[in-house]
This record gives structure tokens, C-alpha cells and sequence, in this order.
């Protein structure tokens, strides 16, 4: 490889992106993807599943009850289940909020003594919990402050004691923002690098390779390694998103995260490529694309459906789709925080370092220096 | 010594024979040239030859044997490529300046001070040493076409190979790119690989292989082929004869005719092998159509319609008129300015200063154009096909953007396929096909909705001989029939003496317009009309 040559096929590269405006869909189309998403989960409170525990059986807590019972935010339930079990519910993914009313609950009150009220809040999304969290006491202090006189009152009156639960076991496969990361991630390199050779199929301007002493793989590292740049730095902009807009915890090493999502933008650039070669215009290749790589990513990405739950024939397809693999281990990441020590994140990253090899080498094998 | 030696090369694409076995040798210093009717197998061959699609049989050069594009990879150090369709080796996105650079470092190329003097050389041959900062995507056409040459030859190729590299260059600056090509010849021992659809440039060429569906029919020198067709070639008959073509002046016949003898040109060629394979041209007929007859006489009227691009002014006050049945010529170099006030008239770009009347309504915005839109029938000079659809879809496609009833639209596809020889190609993809077959559906695009005027930009620009003649006639038909008026482009001088009247624009400017008669009362010493353009050019 001539370094050269590289150079200057990727500075056209860049410049062309620059000029065509193409740089505006790396760096809009991504955001815009997360964003949408990520909020229309975040924004999506209503119908919160409740269970309440009623120890009180007063009026006061009748009261708080159906205000529970009469706001659209919450569907919520009232039986009496030992907190253990109310916790369980949750764990099962059957709950997203319970609330404990305490004994004696109307007695402290009147007496204008304090009491706590016992809130347990699903936190597998940090940012819904919060909401949640903000409705649940706007609520009950709202209720309270009905009886006496100021919210100032009421406030002093009552304790709510919040507590997220949060159990990687059963949710992380459910979580949102990293699963729109690894669909966003797999979906927008595919269609640069694609366009990239495919543009110049349709231009004619790939003549100037075909004719010209231009390496197979310089042109190929000159075509794909401005999508590996640009969005490269996808990688933090997404990353920062996740954590300043959607409040996720970051709890692995960025490391891991740089580099499995560099690697896993070499596997989304390869299938790029591979559709660069069956195409040789810029629509075909950019609507192939999208639907070769939106279904599989929706599907495993386990923004739709966790795998845990999928039926047996989904888990197999997910395991030999990509996606299923980042998206664990962007879980890990982001909310277990287990990275390399658990062996099945190494494996993960095994196999997804394995597919950008196999994926780059099929493709390069495949592409041809000539008219096909 | 450069010595090129096909040896029973054939190429052939998924359904189709591109190219028959041919063998031919070559020398370095020599220009060989090849001409043929569109889709002969010219450009298949020079992509054999070039490594870049598979062939059967075995090239040799530079003492270097190769049987396919891999094994052609040693030799493409030296060879120079330049595909056929305008600038099409050029990124729309840079500049003339940006092109030499990234064309120099995938060549390898040293950027010393003979470089820099060589490069200065090329730039100023193509006329483009004042635009080397303006992106490829905003040069004319025919700047586009030179630029790709120069990039071609910017490392000095030992093997040269040329498709059509004059389509769509204004006769001044072909004259240049033959001392160019005639001087690096000379210097450098090249081998000059060029097909063109100029017979007059065939005549400078060494020798000639003549194509014909993917065969070499004939080969040697100009010359000789001309003396092989001289019994055919009669002055005009004044009546057609059977199985004749009657043409630009001439008759062509392959049974003795009781007529004068003319001396031919390399287009006889061409008639004469077509009256060989198929007979006489068929009559060219055109769809019916009730004239209007409530269209102005006065179709179009510019009144110093200007154009700028920052500081410079590509339209400067042009004043214009076009009639109602008047095919008018819009002539012109590279860059003086056609393209632009074409679109001009069809809104493609904005008017800076001036009026604009069509069909005797001030135009003003683009809702004045809607209502208008029915009646203008353009193509451009990149012919705006969508490259992904077959013929057939396409056509479909600006049927229905004109609004044309869905039950007629087969069977006109069907009529005007008949009627302008594009039948058979009717489901394949624009880009499999020769340059000529494209414009012929590119017009049937553009008159399917039945316009009153039609502006065309370079549409004959890299189209054969025959076809060439084929459409000038569909022409006069159409304004015969039509009445339609016509605004056409060219860079083929001898196709301004078909127009009834010329304009002549220069740097933006016009400088003449005139009919061609009276063009040539005030130039006596004109021999065609190619003298009285290069009269105007070269006079301050
Ligand atoms: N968008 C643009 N920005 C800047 N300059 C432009 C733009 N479009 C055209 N030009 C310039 O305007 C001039 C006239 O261009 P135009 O395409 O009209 O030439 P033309 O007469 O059609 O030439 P040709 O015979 O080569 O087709 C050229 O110098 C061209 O570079
Ligand atoms: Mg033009």
C-alpha cells in the first residue's frame, strides 16, 4: 500500500463529503435516531404499572389511593402483599412502581407527626424513574396538602422514601438508549461507506481506479477509513447523549466501549460494502441498505423484545446477527460495569471482532477491479 | 518501442456480445483511430485494452502479456484511460486545481518543477488556467470533457486511450487538443488509441479501424476508405431513388445512379454500410399531432437576460427571439455561455437582470412557469435519465410527470420507440447503452407531452453519423409537422447550416445572429460554416 495514494483518495473523500453535505447525515441522522427514540421512551411515563400496599386502611390513604387510581400516569392495583413479595413483582418485571403506605398513616397526620411513605421505583431507566419519581411525590404531597395548610406543611410532614430498584439480571436487554446506540451504529456507517463506492459506480469515476495502477486495497482503506473517522467520533457524541441527555449510568470501561464500537462500525461499514458491490446506484444501495440492516438491528437489538423473551428460533437468528453482541455488551458498560472480568463479554467481543474480519475480507474479496 | 498487439480479443457483458474476437498491432507515435456506429464495440475494446472489464484472448504491450484485467495491473502504470461521457472521470465536488492533485498522487507522480511547468502546459491548453479554482460540478460542459483529458494525461501515458475525448468540444479547442495529442506524440513516442464521432478529425489520425457490431469491418487510412466508397457518392438527387439515402448534400447508392459524382467524405462511409446492412433509412415519421394554432408567432423573447456567478458574468444582456416553426442555432466555445441561458429560460437557474417573455407572457416567478410546463419540452446536456430504469421506465416515468392519460402511454412508448429506432432497447438500462441511443430517448422523453417549443443542449453531441442525420431529420419533421420551434446547441459546425437562423455567443456575450445565408454572404472566403465560427473567435 501506497501511502500516497491512500492520502489522496481520502482527502477527496473527505472534501466530497464535506461539499456534498453528506457530513450533515453523519452527524444529524445519528443524534436525531437516538434522540427520537430515547425520548419517546423517556417522555412515555403514562400507564406506570402500580401496585400499592395499603397498611393503613384509613381515609387519608383511601384518599391518596384513588388519586393513584384516578391520574392517568398510573395503572395502579391495591392488595395486600408483604413488601418481599411487592419486590419481587418488580424483579419479575410485572411492576414498575410500588408504594407503601404505612400503618398509622392518618394518625401521624392528624397528629402532625412525621411519617414516611415507602416508594419503590423500577430503575432500569434512570431518566423514566426519575420522572416517575417526580410524579409519585407531586401526588402524594398534593394529597396531603389538601388536609392541611401549606405544601411547606405537608412537605415537613411527610418523608417519601424513593428507592430505584434495579436488576441487570431480568432488564438489560430492555434498555433502550444503548440498544438505539448499537441499531444507530450498525445502520449509518453501513449506508456512508456504501454510498461512497457506490457514487463513483454511478458517477463513472471509478474508472479512475480501474484503469489506473490504484491497489484493490488502497482503495478500499481510502474508502473506509473516512467512515471509520467520521464516525468514530459518533461513537462519543452518541456516548455523551447517553449519559448527559438520558441520565444513563456509565459503570464499564470506555475503553471497552471505544473499541468494541470501533469494531463494530467495521462490521457495519463491511456489510456497506458488500452492498456496494450488487449495486450500482446510489438509491438502490442506500434503500438495500437501510432494510438489511434497520430489521435485523430493530429485531436484536432488543429494543422491541429483550432476547431473554424471544421464542427459541429468534434467540438462534440473534446470535448469528452482530447486533445481539455489542448490544450485550454495551449493557455491560453502561449499567453492569462486569467488562473483560466476565467472560462472556470477552467472548462477545471475540465474536464481534471475528465478524468484522470475516465481513471485511468477503468484501474485499468480492469487489472487483473492473467493469463487472 | 511501445508496441500494442490484440490478439483475437472479444468481450461480452451479462446478455450481450460487446466485441467480437478482433487482432490489431499499434506502435507508440502513432494516432490510431476508431470509428463505428454507436454500440460497434469501440469502448469495449478500449476497456480490454485498458485492463478494465475481463476479455477473452491476450493483449501485449509494452512487452507485457495479459489476458485479464489482473493481469493488465502491470501495465496500467503507463496507460491513460479516458472513458467515453462528459468529464465522466471528474468529482462534481472539486476544483480543477484539487483534480490535478489527486490525479497526480494516484499516479505517483513527483510534483517537481517539470511537473509544475507540465501541468501549467495542460491547464492552459484546455483554456481553464483562470477557473483552477472552480469546482468540476460548475464548468461547462465542454471545460468538464478537457479537464478529464488533462487529468488523463497528466502521467504522461505511453498508451493513450481515447474515447470520443471531442464530444462536446467547441472546434477551437479541438484544433488545440490535436497539436497536444500531435506533440506529445512526437515527444514522447505515445500511442494514441482514439475513437471519435468527427470523421474530419479521422482524416488527421494514422490509420482507421472501422467497427461495426463488434466487428472491425475495415481498416487503414482515411483516405482509403473514402476511395472505397467514391462510386457510391453522387450530388443531391433531386427525387429519391430506391434504396438511396439522400443527405446533407448528397446521394448515396450502391447501384449506379445517372448522377453527377461527388467527392465523398468519411460519412459516406457510414451511409454506405448502412444501405449495406439495412437498406435505405426508414422513413422517419412522427406522431400526429392537430397543430395549434393559437401559439404566438413569437415563441420565446430574451431581453438582456444576464447571468453571474459572483464576479464573473456567464449571460451578459443577451437579447433573443425565437418563432414559432424556426429551428434556431445557439453556437458557441466551451463556457461562452449556452447552457446557462438555456436554464435560464426554463427557470433552472435564477434570472439576475433582464425579461424574459414565453409564449407572450412575462415570466416572473415560478408560477408563471407552471402553467407553461406543458409546452416546453428540454434535454439537457447530461442527459437527465435516471440510470437505475429501463428505458421503458423512464420514458413511463416523464409520461406521467406530464400528466399524459395512463391508458395511452404504452402505446406511445411503443410509437415513438418505432418511429426514432429504439425498439429493441426498450428494457434495457441507459447506462448499457451507446451515447446515440440515449439522446433518441432522451428527445422522446421530452416530446412525448407534445411541446410547442423544445430546447436541447448538445444533443448530438457523441452520436454517429447515421444517427446524427437520423435525428436532424426527426427534426425538420418535427417543426415541419409541429410547427413546434426548436432552440438547439452544437459544437458540429457542419449542423449549424440545418438551422434557419444562428446565434453566436462569445464570453457571455452574443455577437452575431443572423441567417445562415446571410452568415455567409458576409464571410465569401467561408468554406463551411466551421470557417466562420473560427472568422469570429479569432477576429478581437
Ligand atoms: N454554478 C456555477 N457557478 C460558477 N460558474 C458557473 C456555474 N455554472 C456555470 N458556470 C460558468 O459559466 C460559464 C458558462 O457555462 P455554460 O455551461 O453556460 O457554457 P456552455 O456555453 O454551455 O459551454 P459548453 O459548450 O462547454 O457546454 C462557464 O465558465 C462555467 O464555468
Ligand atoms: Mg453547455
Amino acid at each position: 500500500m501506497r501511502i500516497g495514494v491512500i492520502k489522496a483518495y481520502f482527502k477527496k473523500e473527505l472534501l466530497d463529503i464535506y461539499r456534498s453535505k453528506l457530513i450533515l447525515m453523519v452527524y444529524i441522522m445519528p443524534s436525531m435516531l437516538l434522540i427520537l427514540f430515547g425520548y419517546g421512551i423517556k417522555t412515555e411515563v403514562t400507564h406506570t404499572r402500580t401496585l400499592i400496599i395499603d397498611n393503613d386502611q384509613s381515609k387519608a390513604s383511601y384518599d391518596l389511593v384513588s388519586t393513584f387510581e384516578h391520574s392517568k400516569y398510573f395503572n395502579s392495583e391495591v392488595k395486600n402483599l408483604s413488601e418481599n413479595r411487592a419486590l419481587d413483582l418488580i424483579k419479575q418485571d410485572k411492576k414498575d412502581l410500588i408504594i407503601i403506605i404505612p400503618e398509622e398513616f392518618e394518625k401521624h397526620l392528624l397528629k402532625g407527626l412525621k411519617t414516611s411513605v415507602g416508594v419503590y421505583i423500577d430503575g432500569s431507566f434512570p431518566s423514566r424513574a426519575k420522572t416517575t419519581e417526580n410524579y409519585v411525590n407531586g401526588i402524594i404531597y398534593d394529597t396531603i396538602m389538601k388536609r392541611s395548610v401549606s405544601k411547606a406543611e405537608s412537605k415537613a410532614l411527610i418523608t417519601i422514601n424513593a428507592r430505584n430498584l434495579f436488576n441487570q439480571s431480568l432488564r438489560d436487554e430492555d434498555m433502550i438508549v444503548p440498544g438505539v446506540i448499537s441499531l444507530v451504529l450498525l445502520i449509518a456507517p453501513a449506508v456512508l461507506s456504501a454510498l461512497l463506492i457506490v457514487k463513483e459506480k454511478e458517477n463513472g469515476t471509478i474508472f479512475n481506479f480501474y484503469s489506473s495502477s490504484v491497489k484493490k486495497s488502497e482503495f478500499l482503506a481510502a474508502k473506509l477509513l473516512p467512515v471509520l473517522l467520521l464516525h468514530g467520533i459518533n461513537i462519543f457524541i452518541l456516548f455523551l447523549w447517553a449519559i448527559y441527555l438520558f441520565e444513563l449510568p456509565f459503570r464499564g470501561s470506555f475503553l471497552l466501549y471505544t473499541f468494541s464500537s470501533l469494531i463494530y462500525i467495521i462490521i457495519s461499514l463491511s456489510v456497506g460494502l458488500l452492498v456496494s458491490i450488487i449495486t450500482s446506484s446510489q438509491i438502490v444501495a442506500y434503500v438495500l441498505t437501510l432494510i438489511i440492516t434497520i430489521i435485523p438491528g430493530f429485531l436484536y437489538s432488543g429494543m422491541l423484545m429483550p432476547i431473554s423473551s424471544m421464542e427459541e428460533e429468534s434467540v438462534i437468528v440473534a446470535h448469528i446477527y452482530p447486533v445481539m453482541y455489542y448490544t450485550h455488551i454495551l449493557y455491560d458498560v453502561f449499567l453492569v460495569g462486569d467488562g473483560l472480568s466476565a467472560s462472556k463479554n470477552v467472548l462477545y467481543l471475540i465474536i464481534l471482532v471475528g465478524y468484522a474480519a470475516i465481513l471485511l475480507t468477503v468484501g474485499s474479496l468480492l469487489l472487483k477491479k473492473r467493469i463487472a | 518501442m511501445n508496441r500494442l498487439q490484440v490478439r483475437k480479443v472479444s468481450v461480452t457483458y451479462r446478455k450481450k456480445t460487446g466485441l467480437k474476437p478482433v487482432s490489431l498491432e499499434a506502435t507508440g507515435g502513432e494516432i490510431v483511430g476508431l470509428i463505428g456506429a454507436d454500440g460497434a464495440g469501440k469502448s469495449s475494446l478500449m476497456h480490454a485494452i485498458a485492463g478494465a472489464k475481463s476479455f477473452d484472448g491476450e493483449i501485449k504491450f509494452d512487452n507485457h502479456i495479459y489476458s485479464s484485467p489482473k493481469e493488465a495491473e502491470k501495465v496500467k502504470g503507463s496507460i491513460g484511460l479516458m472513458p467515453q461521457g462528459l468529464g465522466l472521470i471528474l468529482y462534481e465536488q472539486l476544483s480543477v486545481n484539487e483534480h490535478l492533485d489527486f490525479f497526480a498522487d494516484i499516479r505517483g507522480i513527483r510534483q517537481d518543477s517539470a511537473f509544475k511547468t507540465y501541468r501549467e502546459r495542460l491547464l492552459h491548453m484546455a483554456g481553464l488556467s483562470d477557473f483552477t479554482e472552480r469546482q468540476a460540478g460548475k464548468l461547462s460542459g465542454g471545460m468538464m470533457q478537457k479537464l478529464a483529458l488533462i487529468c488523463t494525461l497528466l502521467h504522461r501515458p505511453k498508451l493513450l486511450l481515447l474515447d470520443e475525448p471531442t464530444t462536446g468540444v467547441d472546434p477551437l479547442s479541438r484544433m488545440e487538443l490535436w497539436d497536444i495529442l500531435n506533440d506529445i506524440i512526437a515527444k514522447e513516442k505515445t500511442l494514441c488509441i482514439v475513437s471519435t464521432a468527427y470523421m474530419a478529425e479521422a482524416t488527421k489520425m494514422d490509420r482507421v479501424f472501422l467497427f461495426e457490431d463488434g466487428e472491425i469491418i475495415d481498416k487503414g487510412k482515411a483516405g482509403e476508405l473514402i476511395e472505397k466508397v467514391r462510386p457510391f457518392s453522387y450530388e443531391a438527387a433531386p427525387e429519391p431513388f430506391e434504396k438511396s439515402i439522400t443527405i446533407h448534400g448528397y446521394t448515396y447508392s450502391l447501384k449506379p445512379l445517372k448522377l453527377k459524382p461527388k467527392e465523398p467524405t468519411l460519412d459516406a462511409v457510414f451511409f454506405i454500410n448502412f444501405i449495406k446492412k439495412y437498406g435505405p433509412i426508414p422513413e422517419i415519421s412522427i406522431v400526429h399531432k392537430d397543430r395549434d394554432e393559437d401559439v404566438p408567432a413569437t415563441i420565446m423573447e430574451a431581453k438582456g437576460l444576464t447571468k453571474r456567478f459572483g464576479e464573473f458574468v456567464a449571460n451578459d444582456h443577451i437579447d433573443m427571439e425565437l418563432n414559432r416553426g424556426e429551428i434556431l442555432g445557439l453556437l458557441g466555445a466551451n463556457g461562452a455561455g449556452k447552457t446557462t441561458f438555456i436554464k435560464m429560460l426554463l427557470g433552472l437557474l435564477p434570472i439576475d437582470d433582464g425579461e424574459l417573455f414565453l409564449l407572450g407572457e412575462r415570466i416572473k416567478s415560478s408560477d408563471d412557469r407552471q402553467i407553461l410546463k406543458a409546452k416546453i419540452g428540454y434535454v439537457s446536456q447530461h442527459f437527465a435519465l435516471y440510470k437505475g430504469m429501463s428505458v421503458r421506465e423512464n420514458l413511463r416515468y416523464f409520461a406521467n410527470m406530464h400528466h399524459i392519460e395512463s391508458e395511452r402511454i404504452s402505446g406511445l412508448i411503443r410509437e415513438y420507440a418505432n418511429t426514432l429506432g429504439f425498439y429493441r432497447y426498450l428494457d434495457v438500462l441507459p447506462t448499457d447503452l451507446p451515447m446515440g441511443i440515449n439522446q433518441r430517448f432522451s428527445v422522446a422523453a421530452a416530446i412525448m407531452h407534445e411541446p410547442v417549443v423544445l430546447f436541447l443542449d448538445e444533443p448530438t453531441s457523441g452520436v454517429d453519423v447515421v444517427a446524427r442525420a437520423v435525428f436532424w431529420e426527426m427534426l425538420q419533421r418535427l417543426k415541419d409537422e409541429w410547427n413546434i420551434a426548436i432552440l438547439i446547441t452544437t459544437h458540429y459546425m457542419s449542423e449549424a447550416e440545418f438551422c434557419d437562423r444562428v446565434v453566436l455567443l462569445r464570453d457571455g456575450k452574443k455577437i452575431t445572429d443572423d441567417t445562415v445565408k446571410n452568415l455567409y454572404q458576409i464571410h465569401p472566403d467561408a468554406h463551411n460554416f466551421e470557417d466562420i465560427f473560427l472568422d469570429y473567435y479569432n477576429s478581437n
